[in-house]
């Protein structure tokens, strides 16, 4: 290696991280200055903490973020296994191909969609029509994640259970669920998060009666920032770092597995 | 032998009825929705006709789509610039550390976009961080205005889809079979030949998949330009939530939303045309 490659390689990482984190740096210390002007420090306080954890709307806000969040897990989960898992050997086969579309359409695309969908046929706009949109988004994930761990998976478990008498459903709870768990974890996790965090669906399918955290919060920034957000964020970052550690050590543990 | 079949037919009528909600699903709310987008693109005063298209074909609308195509193009082109060697060295010469690296890699991507977005304000904002270092090092008397320029909104942009790029240009760099690497050393090419030879080519494919994951959602990007750019700069994104949810003319809107989703389809099936013939080629040789 070169003298030119070895200070390169380097600085470009040192750079990118710097990219990365110096925003949210100064986001996570300006949450706890005392100044009604977002960007003026003077000292060190909590009390847009405080104001954070006495707000009702941000708590509804969660509360609907967190109903639809799980509402879709559950949902893409269930539906996306039964599926992969009845259409082995039937007609349907290549019907998990059906779904690939749904990550590669751009969000908005499908948000206006589903808006004039909703709209044709008078559906009202609320946590109803979210969940639909959610887990559309989350099959989009589930279907051909679960879909490339089945087909990974040796035939010959399946093809001895059934031998053994048991019959399709018994085989899918008892053998190949347990077998497939760590990738439906994974799933399932990944689903929530693209739930918590997505924005678009929900500006378009959510009307004005269901509010997420994350349209909560792009109303806050519009209406010009309060400190509040900065605390709101803070907390969200700390969640979704303990999220991507669970995610990391669940990596780690599926190798483990296949191995 | 008859109860086998029986037995056979009753697993096909219940794999049916299993299969169903999944496919019921992605028929009512994906493929439905957007045969509906495409009809009501067509549809003008209760007929079928084009109007709505040949209204579109117009300077400002021809702008918007160009201005949105340019901007998903330099940030995939930007991202990757950064993101290659980044995640090279991450994948190939780091031992300590690395999961940490890798850990402190992934949050961003697991962090809400808004936040991601308003963690910018800090740093471009009039008094923000970018401003007050400059004025604290004496290189300008008053603040810059760094808010709804064009630059910022590139600057943002990369800085949300930046670990789309990184991580499947990681994942690839990093089962790439060293021992090709040495011996294109041992075979006395230097490094820049073994580079432009040997591990370039072998990383096409996950260039493809990191250009794409980072070129077709910045197209259509809405959040990003409302926040950051103002009503300055109207992209393709901005324009769709505008005909939509403002001024609600379902079907002018939906003629833009098709028009321009050709457009991304084109461009999109050229490149992976370029990019396949890249990887084609290389393993050709």
């Amino acid at each position: 290696m070169s003298i030119f490659s070895r200070y390169f390689f380097p600085s470009m990482v040192l750079c990118l991280y710097l990219f990365l984190y110096i925003p949210i740096i100064v986001l996570v210390l300006f949450s706890f200055n005392d100044n009604e002007f977002t960007y003026q420090w003077s000292s060190f306080s909590l009390r847009w903490y405080r104001e954070l954890f006495a707000s009702t709307e941000i708590w509804d806000a969660l509360k609907n973020s967190l109903i639809v969040a799980t509402s879709s897990v559950f949902l893409s989960i269930t539906m996306g296994v039964l599926l992969v898992f009845y259409s082995g050997n039937s007609f349907f086969k290549k019907s998990f191909l059906l779904f690939y579309g749904n990550l590669a359409v751009p969000e908005i695309v499908l948000a206006v969609g589903m808006l004039s969908f909703f709209a044709f046929f008078s559906i009202p706009l609320g946590l109803t029509t979210l969940i639909a949109g959610h887990t559309l988004i989350g099959l989009g994930y589930v279907v051909p994640i679960v879909h490339s761990r089945f087909i990974e998976l040796d035939d010959r478990y399946t093809e001895a259970s059934l031998d053994l008498g048991a019959t399709q459903g018994q085989t899918l709870m008892k053998v190949v669920l347990p077998l497939l768990s760590p990738a439906l974890f994974a799933a399932g996790l990944l689903v929530f998060i693209i739930s918590l965090d997505d924005f678009v669906i929900s500006f378009f399918c959510a009307g004005s009666s269901a509010q997420t955290l994350p349209i909560y919060i792009f109303s806050m920034i519009r209406a010009g920032a309060s400190p509040v957000v900065s605390a709101l964020s803070t907390v969200l970052l700390g969640m979704s770092s303990i999220l991507v550690l669970i995610f990391s050590s669940l990596q780690i543990k599926k190798m483990d597995i296949l191995r | 032998m008859k109860q086998t079949d029986f037995k056979g037919a009753i697993t096909k009528e219940v794999s049916f009825f299993m299969i169903t909600p999944a496919l019921l699903w992605q028929v009512l709310f994906f493929y439905i929705p957007l045969t509906m987008i495409v009809g009501a693109s067509f549809m003008y005063q209760s007929g079928i006709s084009w109007q709505h298209y040949s209204s579109l074909l117009e300077l400002p609308y021809f702008k918007i789509i160009t201005r949105s195509l340019l901007f998903a193009l330099i940030n995939a082109f930007v991202c990757l610039i950064f993101a290659y060697p980044a995640a090279y060295f991450l994948a190939r010469n780091v031992k300590k550390w690395k999961n940490i690296l890798l850990f402190s890699l992934m949050l961003p991507f697991w962090t809400n976009i808004l936040v991601q977005i308003y963690a910018w304000f800090f740093v471009l904002e009039r008094n923000g961080l970018c401003n007050t270092l400059l004025m604290k090092l004496g290189l300008i008397s008053e603040p810059l205005h760094l808010m709804n320029s064009s630059l910022t909104i590139l600057i943002v942009m990369a800085y949300c889809y930046l670990p789309f790029m990184i991580l499947p240009l990681y994942s690839n760099l990093e089962k790439l079979d060293s021992r090709l690497i040495e011996s294109s050393y041992d075979l006395g090419a230097n490094s820049w030949q073994t580079f432009f030879n040997v591990t370039l080519p072998l990383s096409w494919s996950g260039i493809k998949t990191g250009f794409f994951l980072v070129f077709v959602p910045s197209f259509g990007e809405f959040v990003i330009p409302a926040l950051m750019g103002g009503s300055k700069y109207m992209f393709a994104g901005s324009l769709i939530s505008h005909y939509f949810l403002t001024v609600h003319d379902t079907s002018q809107g939906a003629a833009f939303t098709c028009l321009s989703g050709v457009v991304l389809l084109t461009i999109a099936i050229v490149l992976n045309w370029y990019f396949s013939k890249k990887a084609y080629a290389s393993r050709g040789q």
